[in-house]
């Protein structure tokens, strides 16, 4: 009964407050959007780097085939370098299929590579970044080994654009928090204002300031998941359109395509905006109910 | 019922509406409060329903100390009190009915609770047949009537009504003075700050009149002014 009568109060001032209805539900939208754009960012540079691997590891290549006996010396001679935490040799047939695995469904490898074309490995786990690069270079004038690799500055480079990305992020999406409060606070206002005989009858007849409230912060509400709606659904198609894009045309780039995974993503993006929302018509309802009797 | 105590009230402008006003109402009394614009009526109904604190004395409605109250609390005595306007202050954009019972509604009465006492009141102040009209569509009687039932539907004890003649005519302002004598006899505590002459002598209730914040005059059976 109340609850039907709260619902129908809210949507009346939704609507009276017309155009700035409208208004702050444009930039609850924007701000979400941007929000959600950066939360995806983040979370696909993460995986991003944790998949470019630790960045205290350098890989060996042996291109031809080798023996147990090989093997193992040249592992033995690896772990007696200096700085060298800890040893593991790849077997090109086992990194093979676990290619094929990886790739299953989105490259028909099958079809273009009979063979397999990837070397034995040796990573190396170093024991400290700093000595990434020495360690490599020690590995690198062995005469058995093919080719060097480390991940050192890719990673390197991916955590700093991470860093990066999460500092702006934070920035922006604090700045758009900020404008969109204040908008959602006027937007209220305008129908407190709008309303203040209702709001003084009310009182007189002994509402108390938790039943005046409601109406308002489920306008609020009402503001919050409308723009969380719209916000969402645009990041979904854009979000979908950019990914499937990117892993056609860059397969090997980690995405994250996981349902759960964006389903929590983007129900972030759906609490903040009905957070701002209620916080909004709290702070807009308030500062007017003290003003009145 | 009601009790002031040496109030005084100075707002904030360095205006001084009342000052040392002692009164008393009994449970069920009729009372006019009569005097000039400006003497302190309004102030002094006000604070019985606590729009106004008094800046010093005590007021006191049902042995409550209204100053001593918590925010918390007002809602509870405004429940008690019905308030009655020159100005209707009625919602435009609702019904007769509508308005009645929205003062049901906030209290959160059901469905059948608001209906029936909703239903009741209109009766009473003779508007049954225009309960589905908007107040633009009704005579300035016939609204100071909806606001009536509007401060009576949850039967308060007490009834308080601010110039509730001021925009009528005199026909008209008789027929409400005989509604709240009607309202009155139904054992509900009236107080009516008016201007009308005619009205007070007619009716020849207690007076009190006020000029500049004092009581200058409390009479049974009163009229609006001993002066000829």
């Amino acid at each position: 009964m109340s609850f039907e009568f709260f619902l129908k109060e809210a949507w009346t001032g939704f609507r009276r407050a017309g155009v700035m209805s409208l208004v702050s539900l444009v930039i609850i939208t924007v701000s979400l959007t941007v929000f959600g754009t950066f939360l995806l960012a983040i979370f696909n540079l993460g995986t991003m780097v944790s998949s470019v691997g630790s960045k205290m590891e350098v890989a060996a290549y042996v291109d031809k085939q080798i023996d147990d006996y090989t093997g193992n010396t040249l592992m033995l001679e690896l772990s007696k370098i200096e700085g060298v935490e800890k040893v593991k040799f790849i077997h090109r047939d086992e990194a093979w299929a676990a290619f094929k695995k990886d790739y299953e469904g989105r490259l028909e490898l099958g079809d273009i590579v009979k063979e397999n074309p990837l070397p034995n490995a040796f990573v190396i786990k170093v024991k400290s970044p700093d000595l990434v690069a020495i360690v490599a270079k020690k590995v690198s004038n062995m005469p058995q080994i093919d080719e060097v690799r480390f991940s050192g500055n890719l990673a390197d480079r991916l955590n700093k654009l991470l860093e990066a990305v999460r500092l702006a992020g934070f920035i922006l999406v604090t700045l758009l928090i900020m404008a969109t409060l204040l908008i959602v606070v006027n937007t209220i206002r305008l129908t407190v204002l709008s309303r203040q005989t209702d709001i003084y009858i009310m009182k007189l007849v002994g509402a108390t300031n938790s039943f005046i409230k409601w109406p308002f912060i489920l306008e609020g509400i009402i503001i919050g998941v409308a723009g969380s709606c719209v916000s969402v659904i645009i990041l979904k198609f854009s979000y979908d359109l950019v990914s499937s894009r990117i892993a056609a045309a860059l397969p090997f780039i980690p995405l994250i395509t996981s349902k759960a995974a964006l389903f929590w993503i983007y129900s972030g993006v759906a609490a903040l905006g009905i957070l701002l929302g209620i916080i909004g018509a709290y702070i807009s309802v308030n500062a007017q109910l003290k003003e009145s009797v | 019922m009601i009790a002031l105590t040496s109030v005084s009230k100075v707002y904030p402008n360095g205006v001084e509406a009342l000052s040392g006003v002692d009164l008393y109402i009994g449970k069920e009394e009729f009372l006019f409060v009569v005097g000039p614009t400006g003497s302190g009526k309004s102030t002094l109904l006000k604070m019985l329903y606590r729009e106004e604190l008094p800046t010093s004395g005590q007021v006191s409605v049902d042995r409550i100390n209204i100053g001593e109250l918590k925010p918390a609390q007002v809602p509870f005595l405004r429940r008690n009190i019905g308030v009655v306007f020159q100005d209707y202050k009625l919602l435009p954009l609702r019904t007769v009915y509508e308005n009645v019972a929205f003062a049901l509604r906030v209290l959160g009465a059901s469905r059948t609770q608001i209906r029936r006492q909703t239903t009741q009141v209109l009766d009473l102040v003779g508007l049954l047949k225009k309960a589905n009209c908007l107040p633009g569509e009704l005579s300035g009687g016939e609204q100071q009537r909806t606001c009536i039932a509007r401060a009576i539907v949850n039967n308060p004890p007490l009834l308080i009504a601010d110039e509730p003649t001021g925009n009528l005519d005199p026909a008209t302002s008789w027929e409400i003075i005989q509604l709240l004598d009607k309202i009155n006899k139904r054992h509900t505590t009236v107080i009516v700050a008016t201007h009308n002459k005619a009205i007070v002598d007619g009716m020849r209730k207690r007076v009190i009149a006020l000029e500049s914040g004092r009581i200058i005059r409390d009479q049974q059976l009163g009229v609006y002014s001993n002066v000829l």
